[in-house]
Order: C-alpha cells, then structure tokens, then sequence
C-alpha cells in the first residue's frame, strides 16, 4: 500500500500542472500513444499526462518540450508501456490502430480510448482528439486557419511560378545507406493538398521508394526537391555528401535551377500534427520566397526555418 | 526386443536418471521462484504481500488488472512460449542427429516470419491483427511440408533434410527482407519487432491460444522418446532395434514443427532458445529424450522468462522485446557450439 501512495504522491505535481487555470477546467488526463496526437493534443492546448517518445530529437521533439515539460514518458511508440499508463490512471488514451489494434482490449480496460485507423493523417486525429476532449470549436479554429493559409499559398505560388506552376517535387530522405522517397503519407497528403504534383517515375509508387545506388539518382528528377537529413546523426550527412556530388546528381533539373531544399524531418514527417503541418508549411513560404500574410497565433511556439534550437517564447 | 534395446540405451545415462527427479524438482522451483519475482516486479515494484492480495482477493486490490491483466499472462506466455520452442529444439536436434539444429536453422522460423511479414505489409489493412498468429502457424506448416517434401527420397535423409532447410531458410529470409524494403515504415518497423519476437501485450487468448498444442504435442513426443534414442544411433542401428524410422520421424517432426510454429505464432521470431535450451539442459541431465524433454522445457521457460522480464523492467519506461535479450545471451552460446562442433568434425 505505501508503494502506492507514493506513486500517487509522484505523480500528484502532474496532476496539478494539468488542471492550471490557462487549461479549460475540464480539461481530461489524457496520454498520447503517437507522435501526431501529442502534436494535436498540444495544439488544443491539453497537457498529455503521458506521451510516447519520439523518433528524434529524443526523447521529445524541440519544439514540443516546453508545452510538454514535466510528462511522464510510457516508451516507445510501437510498444508503450501499458504498466506504466495504468499507473498513471489517465481519462482517455489516443491511440491508433495502425500501431495498438492489438493492444486495444486492454488500453480499453485501463481508460476510454479513441482510435485513429493511420498516424499520419494530421486532421483526422486534430478532429479525434477535440472530439473526445471536448474542444471541437478549437479543431474547427485550426483548421479554417490552415484552410485560410492553404488557399493563400495556392494562390501565391500560382502567381509567382506562372507556367512553372505546378511544381512536380519530391520528398526525400537520407538515411545512413540508403535514400527513401516519399510520395504518400504525411508530408505527401499536404503537397497535394497545396497543389504540388509528382513526378512521373514515382507516380506508381503506393507509398513511395527505396535507394540504394546512386545509379537510381535519375529517378529524383523533378523541379523541386525537399531532403530530410538528422542533424544528430553524422553518417547521413556524409550519405548525403556521397550522393550530392555525385555527376548525374549535377543533372538533376532541382539541383540546376537551385531548388533543393534542406529540410527539418521532425516538421515533414515525424511530428504528425497540425503544429507540424504548420512549421513545413512556413518552410514552403519560405524556400519559395513567398510572404505571410500575419503570423497566425499557433506559429507563436514554432521555430522557424534557420532557427530551429533556438529557445522561443510562447 | 525394444526393451533390451531401451535398457542399453539407457544404461549409459543410468547415473543421469537417478539425479533426474531431484533436477527438475530444482528447475521448477526456480522457475515458480522466477515467476514470483516477475509478478512483482514492472514499472513500479510491488511487495510481494500486495501481490499475493491481488491474487487472492482482485476485488479488494488496486493493483488487481496490473497483476492479472497486465503480468500474469505476459508471464504465463513467456513460459509457455520458451517450454515450446526449447522442446521443439529438442526433438529437432534429436531426430536430425546435429547440434546445431533448431526450429529457426532449419527453416521453420522462417516460414512463420515470411508468413507474418506477408501478412504485415499486404494484408494487414483488410485482416484484423488478430490473425497474425494464424498466418504465422501456417508459414511454419508450409514450410515443414516444404522441407520434407523437398528433402524426400525413400523417406528423409536426416543430413538432407538439415541442408533442404538451411537452404529454404535462406530464400524465405530473403523473401521477407525483400517485402521489409518495399514495404512502408511503419509497416517495416511492426515486421522488425515481430521478427526481434515479444511477449508485450500478452493476453490470456494468447495463453489459451498456443496452451492446446503444447498439450498435445508434448505427451505425443514423451511418447515417441525411446525411438528418437534409437534413431540418435543412426538410422541402420534404430532399424535394428525395431523402429518405424519413417514413422517416427514424421511424428517427431510433426511435434516439433506444432511446438515451434505455435510460439512463433505468439511470440513472433524469438530465436537461440530452441538452439541453446536443448544444451543447456542436456548438460544437467544428458541426452536421453525422455528426460531433455521436459528439462528442456523448464530452461527454455526460465530463459523466456527472465529475457523478457529484462525487455520489461531494465530500460524503464520502455518496453522492449524480449528478443533482444534472448539473442544476447544466444548468441555468444552459438558460436561457442560452433567452435567445439569444428574441432570435432
């Protein structure tokens, strides 16, 4: 019995972070079980009592931390320890069943779960989560915002590029001993959904590719590229190194008109959310040299392109 | 005539049976031992008298759905699971007359993972997961049927049938590395846990699931032990003696695969234990089936167990897959097996 009380004494700083006055007073205890859905949570203005650790930049994405400051950590997206989640006696799980169909008997049994069918769909869990948290008018508030700045985007880059419009770009991603080529998922839903096209040699491809020889480096061709290093990690820098210089990577139509752009995985791909969808969006402004119309409120607690790391204040 | 023959056979393990009973009796023990002190033990430690409470009386316990929902059939599969394989490996390394031998070598493993990761990255948007041990079992049954059909000519060739499965192994490991890269991520990382193998999220369907086949397959090999003795003489000497050669080995092989293919299905590609289990326990108590048998299945168990209890509670918060740890302590063992077969050959 001690043990258990002073669990509870443990975890009661949590319990108080979470019902702070700048919180709806009905805000629920929930823990996230993906990337996306703490992203979300965060955006909606809960503070998860529990979340999952993420891919890099471990063990919590920079620009998560400070809304995230004192969370419990429950491990690893893939297997989450359920042990550690009964512990904290939460409201409400989030899960998806991508990741926890198999799981879900017993998150059931622990709290009420909500469940996403994929973990990349950014408005399906934004929606998700609002609903079960109550906090619908927020997810609407959101989304008009994206809406509004998705419209402006279309709308300026259609301008600006005139008959290089639209552009056909690819998403690609480094990796020690190989490159991956995105074309669906995350970062794949919002090109399309900003008017950016494929490539023809990826349109075949239900998820996307796998590199490995620079051989293959004729099948990026395309008018912009988009290239997803980890900053931590030195060897897919060199990779990257490798492939940049090699001869038909010179060839390539983004390198010659100067559209290959360096950008952050954590905002392209693995945040998942709409704080995520968000930054990669104002990265697009600005690799394109588009102007903002106004710094929406939700950008307050991103970091910028160039200045990511860099402590902001929200 | 089986009787003599059974007696000289066992007449050199006569001092290995007398220590028998008394070695079990130590290996359960410290296997109920084990197990208490993994119930009691996960994200947060529970005294064992909180422990024993829940038990008894779940109604009046806080801890009562971690105990019951959470660690015990976690706990309950590991030990079947790691009993399964061990025996499995057993029976294998028995019935083809080479220590090195075991459900993963021979390609029994490996048909379940391609099985699991043709599942994974194809089907698993239009099937529940739930028939994710399904798939599996069949992949290690298709495959079985595969190696000895293969391997057939006027019944099976132990030494063939070894050299049929490392051979199908191989191309059905690089089938399912094949379907990992063209697969998506996150599909690829749900294969890569499933083929590490991991008891999380153990249920008590899975307990009820994989506990018939070992309640089958066991007694039948206890069964057919004397004549994997004698076949372990070579197949002239067991003929001799009066064994069915084909039949038993089929029978055996039946067993094995039933064993394997069912924790594999469970537990996801947990390798070593069927290799290391079997030595490890003929060390205690010598190489007479009837007694590996059951020794087997109690170190598999412990080893299963304390991979597992490990994978829980050593990287807190995370949960990791007992895999990682059963390969840890398999593969060094491996390669020691393989340096000692070499100065023998």
């Amino acid at each position: 019995m001690s043990v258990l009380l002073l669990t509870q004494a443990a975890l009661m700083p949590l319990t108080a972070a979470a019902n702070t006055p700048s919180s709806p007073p009905e805000s629920p205890h929930i823990v996230t079980l993906y990337q996306g859905a703490t992203d979300s949570a965060v955006a909606l203005g809960l503070m998860p009592i529990g979340v999952v650790d993420s891919w890099l930049e471990k063990p919590m994405y920079r620009y998560l931390r400070d809304a995230l400051d004192s969370v419990e950590h429950v491990g690893l997206e893939t297997q989450p320890n359920l042990e550690k989640i009964a512990w904290l006696d939460p409201d409400l799980v989030i899960a998806s069943d991508f990741r926890h169909a198999r799981i879900a008997p017993l998150l059931n049994a622990i709290a009420p779960t909500v469940s996403a069918p994929t973990v990349f769909n950014f408005k399906t869990t934004l929606t998700m989560v609002a609903n079960a948290t109550g906090r619908e008018a927020q997810a609407n508030e959101l989304l008009e915002q994206w809406d509004d700045r998705v419209a402006d985007f279309r709308q300026q880059i259609a301008a600006k590029l005139s008959s290089e419009w639209p552009q056909k770009v690819a998403v690609v991603r480094f990796k020690s001993d190989h490159v991956r080529i995105y074309t669906s998922g995350f970062a794949g839903a919002i090109l399309d959904e900003l008017g950016f096209a494929q490539p023809e040699t990826l349109q075949s491809q239900s998820w996307g590719m796998k590199l490995s020889s620079t051989e293959n480096i004729p099948m990026l061709d395309a008018d912009a590229l988009f290239i997803l290093l980890e900053p931590d990690d030195p060897a897919i820098a060199d990779n990257y190194q490798h492939w940049a210089s090699h001869p038909l990577w010179q060839q390539l139509s983004a390198v010659q008109s100067g559209r290959v752009f360096e950008v952050d995985p954590v905002s392209w791909m693995m945040g998942g959310g709409i704080l995520a969808a968000n930054a990669m969006l104002d990265d697009l402004y600005s690799h394109y040299g588009l102007l903002q119309p106004e710094a929406a409120a939700h950008q307050a607690c991103l970091p910028h392109a160039g200045g990511r790391g860099e402590p902001t204040s929200c | 005539m089986r009787t003599d023959a059974t007696l000289t056979i066992n007449s050199e393990a006569k001092s290995d049976s007398n220590r028998l009973p008394r070695r079990l009796l130590m290996l359960s023990l410290l296997l109920l031992a084990s197990a208490g002190l993994s119930l009691c033990l996960g994200s947060f430690p529970t005294p064992p008298l909180q422990v024993l409470n829940a038990l008894a009386a779940p109604k009046s316990s806080d801890i009562a759905f971690i105990i019951w929902e959470l660690r015990l059939p976690r706990i309950t599969l590991a030990i079947l699971v790691g009993a399964a394989l061990a025996i499995a490996g057993a029976i294998l390394q028995s019935i083809v007359r080479n220590p090195l031998a075991s459900p993963d070598v021979i390609g029994i493993t490996s048909g379940a993972a391609l099985a699991a990761v043709v599942f994974l990255s194809l089907l698993s948007s239009t099937l529940s997961i739930h028939w994710l041990p399904v798939a599996a079992m069949l992949g290690a049954l298709v495959s079985a049927l595969l190696v000895v059909s293969l391997a057939w000519k006027n019944g099976i060739s132990p030494s063939r049938m070894v050299l049929v499965g490392i051979g199908l192994a191989a191309a059905m490991g690089a089938g399912t590395t094949l379907l990992i890269v063209i697969s998506d991520d996150s599909a690829a990382m749900t294969a890569y846990v499933w083929l590490t193998g991991s008891l999380y999220a153990a249920q008590w369907d899975d307990v009820w699931g994989l506990l018939p086949w070992l309640v089958v397959a066991v007694p039948i090999s206890l069964l057919f032990a004397r004549h994997a003795d004698a076949m372990a003489l070579g197949d002239s000497v067991a003929e001799g003696l009066g064994v069915a050669i084909l039949r038993s080995r089929l029978v055996l092989l039946a067993c094995s695969v039933a064993l394997a293919g069912a924790a594999v299905a469970f537990a996801g590609g947990l390798s070593f234990v069927g290799l290391i289990a079997p030595h490890l326990a003929a060390k205690l108590v010598g190489r007479n089936m009837a007694h590996l048998v059951p020794t087997s299945a109690l170190v598999g168990a412990l080893i299963v167990l304390y991979a597992d209890l490990l994978g829980r509670v050593a990287f807190l918060p995370k949960d990791l897959p007992a895999g990682i740890f059963v390969a840890g302590i398999g593969a060094p063992f491996f390669v020691y097996l393989l340096h000692r077969s070499r100065a023998r050959f």
